[in-house]
């Protein structure tokens, strides 16, 4: 019979035993939720790797424009709860399918073009969905796309937003996803990407096909990037189109080129890393009376050295390629 | 009348800086089939470094757009070299990260050392000659510094075409970006004809820097802002194709100011991505590019 | 054959079967690097020792487009610390001003609100500046029960709809409407008025109130067009603008762009008279625009050097002494709202709650705070009345017009 004591027996047991304790431990420091703060977007961030680790890692097709379903969902599931008032727990995975349903709509046309074409398709959808939320007043509300006041979600009338309970939030999002992902990532459908993703005219000769593989791939990285938007809107309380921007995507796509693209593992860990690393690099940096914003010029030199001496990733020591 | 009139040569003068920006993406792409996403951050620096030969150095407005040119032209070779010629051989993605990467490097260099707000060092060091306007047939009014621009805008790029179609490195460079291999069977230094391509085109970034820098302001998202706009230029006119960049220059130019001037200010911008959505969509290949634009 | 169906009972082997190695070692590299990181934010010790300080954080634009104004507030905000310091702090307490900074942009304005309002010492805010990130940190603050105090966002909605959300400078809807009775009561000659915005809170709210009390007492709007603070070519709309061939063009931003604007505008022939509001007042303004700044007018919430204030005449001197330039309209707010908050903590209490309830008591104005500034009380939402000033750029310096239009 499985039991607690069985699971907590297993390693997995034990490590998310210990990321449960975390906030009892920080409840003692006064900037503890200061530090469930930066653990939560640390959580958000290994995310949206995963998510876009399916379409990039997986797949092997470059995305760059992964913030376009971060924008999606948050602003979906923004709007709903802000300004129509729905529950969180509706608005979350209605902001998922709306996600979903524009990854399968941006790939389709894309499915016939290489992998540069995608790219910039990708790219341009984004930074198009950030124009359009920047200037449509009518359609978000406020200028600059600013949705203020979305409430956190409710739970037995209890309303969620202390950083502790966000940090559950958030942890569950993640194992969830986690979840979904791994067993995708060993199935039928993680080999077909992966063979789509070495050579897709054998994958296609094999009879694979790309078409379908390819557009539930491109479903499911916009649906995980959505929930993270959605959870980030309630998380931040506010959003506005400054957030979307195009260095997001890039911030993303780093972190799972530092971990090492295509592995689950890598995803986390880049994301663990670069998550955090952030906040840790702007204390840093304000102490040395540098602009905050340089953090980004530090991931700028991790790519380039990544991409010359580890483009396998940060935990294998070869030199190939993957 | 006189309105669209002046209106259009706004676009033509936005239009013959994308111009000479985006032949710098395409010819990258057309070698190497890279995206160099950090040629709109030399485009900046073309800004800077006049600037910086101009107030720090003092050096007279000739001399430092001639240095500000060169040490463009340098710096991209430079980049070709440490960042992206050890990847010749690697996959795509890796290189293009890179590219990345090197932007934002560059970038935020140029933050740091000058600062994000707004400089107008070079528009006030233009002489008052530029500042000058004259009115066309038709009555509009346009700057002098905007009429040099146009013509000057011409002048590259009748000489690009001229080098390209007519010398022997324009020849190598066409070799270099049909096949690569082949070319350097046929004797050719393909390393060093990369390098040239870089070279030239980041020389061409650089006067663009310096026009908008005249004729604007200097600040380090500018690289940024209009890099991505002429990138869309580029792949409008068929991204790998030289004169494709420069009519897609122009159009795109032209387009985002009667879409600011008539339609609405909010979306400049995004007529440029909307332009390169369309094409890729429907039209794969550009205005002038290539009809086979598929799977490689 | 038919297969027997094996029902897995031992956990382990239900966990490996569902694949949980790989995740186990991922969650476990991940979580040793998570607990690494936090490890360098555990200065426990330093924080039982630096008890015997009182923290107010200081939230603006420190560096970004709009530094200037996050300069002049830094300095206002530390030569007020500096004075309350030397004459024995708060309670026998230092002052310690944390300084956050959110580069102008309302996305790190939520990042600061929430690492602002996550760290318990922070007892309140002197901030932020721009409108669109106090709006941003407003609910942020709420959440967590901390006073924001602005010293520079006048946007109308900034303090709606949440108590602990105040300012201590006029809204835009009032320097909207005063703007446009200046313009139609002083600057006589102005018939016809174009409006040229920034696509943000600020822009789009002084726009509005602008062209509502234009369109209401008589004055002709013959354009309005919007700008994003990020393009920097603005010849399109200024050619619009200037076949609409207006008498007065009433810029509402920030003095960035504003400098730009004036430069190309009077480089694409247009001669009107220029108009702008409280975000264009800096001194920087007037190296970005170089001559072209000539004869502006600008609302602006205070001052220096009105006659009878000598308070503010000693500040100004003292300003000078310690940073070697003169202060600006925001360093003196800036100056006035540290003062508010100190005096708060004095009077009721080191806690968030306090310095909130004291604020909230300052209703009316024999309760009112007197600063440099003026006399600061707040209505219900945390607003408060004010008056304008003009000031006109002549030669290439700030002076007071000629005509102030004070009720």
């Amino acid at each position: 019979m499985i039991s607690i004591s069985s699971i907590l027996s297993t390693r997995l047991g034990l490590i998310l035993l210990l990321l449960c304790l975390v906030p009892l431990a920080t409840a003692y420091l006064d900037q503890g939720d200061y530090l469930l703060r930066i653990c939560s977007t640390a959580y958000l961030y290994m995310l949206l790797a995963l998510g876009l680790n399916v379409v990039t890692g997986f797949t092997g097709l470059l995305d760059l424009g992964y913030v376009g379903f971060y924008l999606i969902g948050g602003y979906t599931a923004g709007l709903l709860m802000a300004r129509l008032g729905w529950s969180y727990w509706v608005a979350l995975p209605v902001a998922a399918i709306h996600g979903g349903i524009w990854g399968l709509l941006r790939g389709a046309p894309t499915l016939r073009l290489t992998g540069d074409y995608f790219a910039i398709v990708t790219f341009g959808f984004s930074e198009l969905l950030f124009r359009i939320v920047k200037n449509e007043e009518w359609l978000i509300g406020g200028p600059n796309g600013f949705v203020n006041d979305i409430p956190a979600p409710t739970l037995f009338g209890h309303e969620l937003w202390q950083y502790w309970q966000q940090y559950y939030h958030i942890l569950i999002l993640l194992i969830l996803t986690l979840l979904v992902v791994h067993r995708l990532h060993n199935s039928r459908i993680g080999r077909a990407w992966k063979a789509i993703s070495q050579d897709e005219e054998a994958a296609q000769t094999m009879g694979i096909n790309l078409h379908e593989y390819k557009s539930l791939a491109f479903a499911i990285s916009a649906a995980i990037g959505a929930i993270g938007g959605a959870f980030f809107a309630q998380f931040q309380v506010n959003i506005s189109a400054g957030v979307f921007e195009f260095w997001e995507s890039i911030l993303i796509l780093c972190m799972i080129v530092l971990g090492g693209i295509g592995t689950l593992k890598g995803a986390l860990i880049g994301a663990a890393i670069l998550g955090s690393l952030g906040e840790v690099l702007r204390i840093v940096l304000s102490g040395v009376r540098l602009p905050a914003d340089s953090r980004y010029l530090i991931f700028g030199v991790i790519l380039v050295l990544m991409m010359r001496f580890r483009p396998a990733g940060i935990l294998h020591s070869t030199q190939k390629y993957p | 009348m006189t309105l669209f009139l002046e209106q259009i040569i706004n676009g033509l003068v936005l239009g013959g800086i994308y111009a000479l920006i985006a032949v710098g993406y395409t010819m990258v792409y057309g070698v190497i089939q890279l995206i160099n996403f950090a040629h709109g951050e030399i485009f900046m620096f073309g800004a800077y470094f006049a600037f910086l030969c101009l107030v720090v150095l003092k050096f007279p407005l000739w001399l430092a757009v001639l240095a500000s040119i060169l040490l463009c032209a340098l710096m991209g070779v430079v980049i070709d070299l440490i960042a992206y010629r050890p990847l010749r051989n690697a996959p795509r993605l890796s290189a293009l990260i890179t590219a990345i990467g090197i932007s934002l490097i560059l970038q935020n260099m140029a933050r740091m050392i000058w600062g994000a707000e707004p400089r107008r060092d070079l528009a006030n060091a233009k002489s008052d000659f530029l500042s000058q306007t004259v009115i066309i047939p038709g009555g509009a009014q346009l700057s002098y510094l905007d009429l040099s621009i146009i013509i000057l805008a011409i002048l590259l790029m009748v000489g690009l075409n001229r080098l390209i179609s007519l010398t022997r490195i324009g020849k190598a460079m066409r070799a270099c970006a049909q096949d690569k291999m082949a070319a350097s069977l046929m004797g050719i230094d393909t390393n060093r004809i990369i390098g040239a391509t870089f070279a030239i085109g980041s020389a061409l970034g650089a006067v663009a820097g310096i026009m908008v820098g005249m004729r604007e302001t200097i600040e380090p998202t500018m690289g940024y802002y209009k890099g991505v706009a002429a990138f869309a230029a580029a792949v409008l006119g068929g991204i790998g194709n030289i004169t494709g960049a420069m009519l897609g220059g122009v159009v795109l130019g032209i387009a985002e100011v009667l879409g600011a001037g008539y339609i609405s200010s909010g979306y400049r911008v995004a007529i440029s991505y909307i332009l390169m959505i369309l094409v890729i969509v429907f039209r794969p290949a550009g205005l002038l590019g290539r009809a086979s634009a598929k799977r490689s | 054959m038919k297969q027997r169906i094996l029902i897995e009972t031992d956990p382990h082997q239900v966990l490996y079967r569902l694949g949980t190695g790989h995740i186990c070692s991922a969650l476990r590299s991940s979580l040793v690097l998570l607990l690494i990181f936090s490890a360098a934010f555990l200065p426990t010790a330093q924080e039982a020792e630096a008890a015997k300080t009182i923290k107010v954080a200081v939230a603006g634009p420190f560096t970004g487009s709009v530094a200037a104004f996050g300069e002049m507030i830094k300095k206002g905000a530390q030569l007020r610390a500096k004075e309350i310091n030397g004459n024995g702090g708060i309670n026998g307490k230092e002052l310690e001003l944390i300084f956050e900074d959110d580069t102008g942009k309302d996305k790190e304005a939520s990042l600061v609100a929430t690492r602002i309002a996550s760290n318990k010492k922070i007892l309140a805010v002197v901030g932020h500046f721009n409108s669109s990130c106090s709006l941003a940190g407003k609910p942020i603050y709420k959440r967590s029960r901390i006073v924001e105090l602005s010293p520079g966002s006048t946007n109308v909605n900034v303090c709606k709809g949440s108590d602990y959300t105040f300012r201590n400078l006029y809204r835009d809807d009032f320097q909207g409407s005063f703007s446009a009775k200046y313009i139609k009561g002083v600057l006589t000659d102005v018939k016809t008025v174009a409006v040229f915005f920034d696509n943000d809170d600020y822009g789009r709210g002084l726009r509005d109130s602008f062209k509502q009390s234009a369109e209401k007492i008589g004055l002709a709007i013959v354009a309005d067009e919007a700008y994003d603070r990020d393009a920097t070519d603005y010849k399109a709309q200024l050619t619009k603008i200037k076949f609409a061939n207006p008498d007065l063009i009433f810029i509402a931003g920030l003095y960035s762009q504003a400098g730009l604007i004036l430069s190309q505008a009077r480089e694409s022939g247009i001669t009107a008279q220029f108009f702008g509001a409280d975000g264009v007042d800096s001194p920087k303004l007037l190296e970005i625009a170089g001559e072209a700044a000539n004869g502006i007018y600008i609302t602006t919430p205070f001052i220096f050097g009105l006659e009878g204030n000598e308070e503010a005449q000693r500040v100004a001197t003292a300003f000078e002494q310690e940073f070697g330039k003169a202060p600006d309209t925001w360093a003196a707010l800036t100056y006035d709202a540290v003062g508010m908050i100190v005096e708060a903590i004095e009077k009721k209490g080191e806690s968030r709650k306090a310095i909130r309830d004291h604020l909230g008591s300052l209703t009316s104005p024999e309760k009112g705070y007197q600063g440099i500034t003026g006399l600061t009380y707040f209505d219900e939402n945390g607003d408060c009345l004010k008056p304008a000033y003009v000031k006109q750029v002549v030669k290439g310096k700030f002076v007071a017009a000629e005509v102030q239009f004070l009720d």
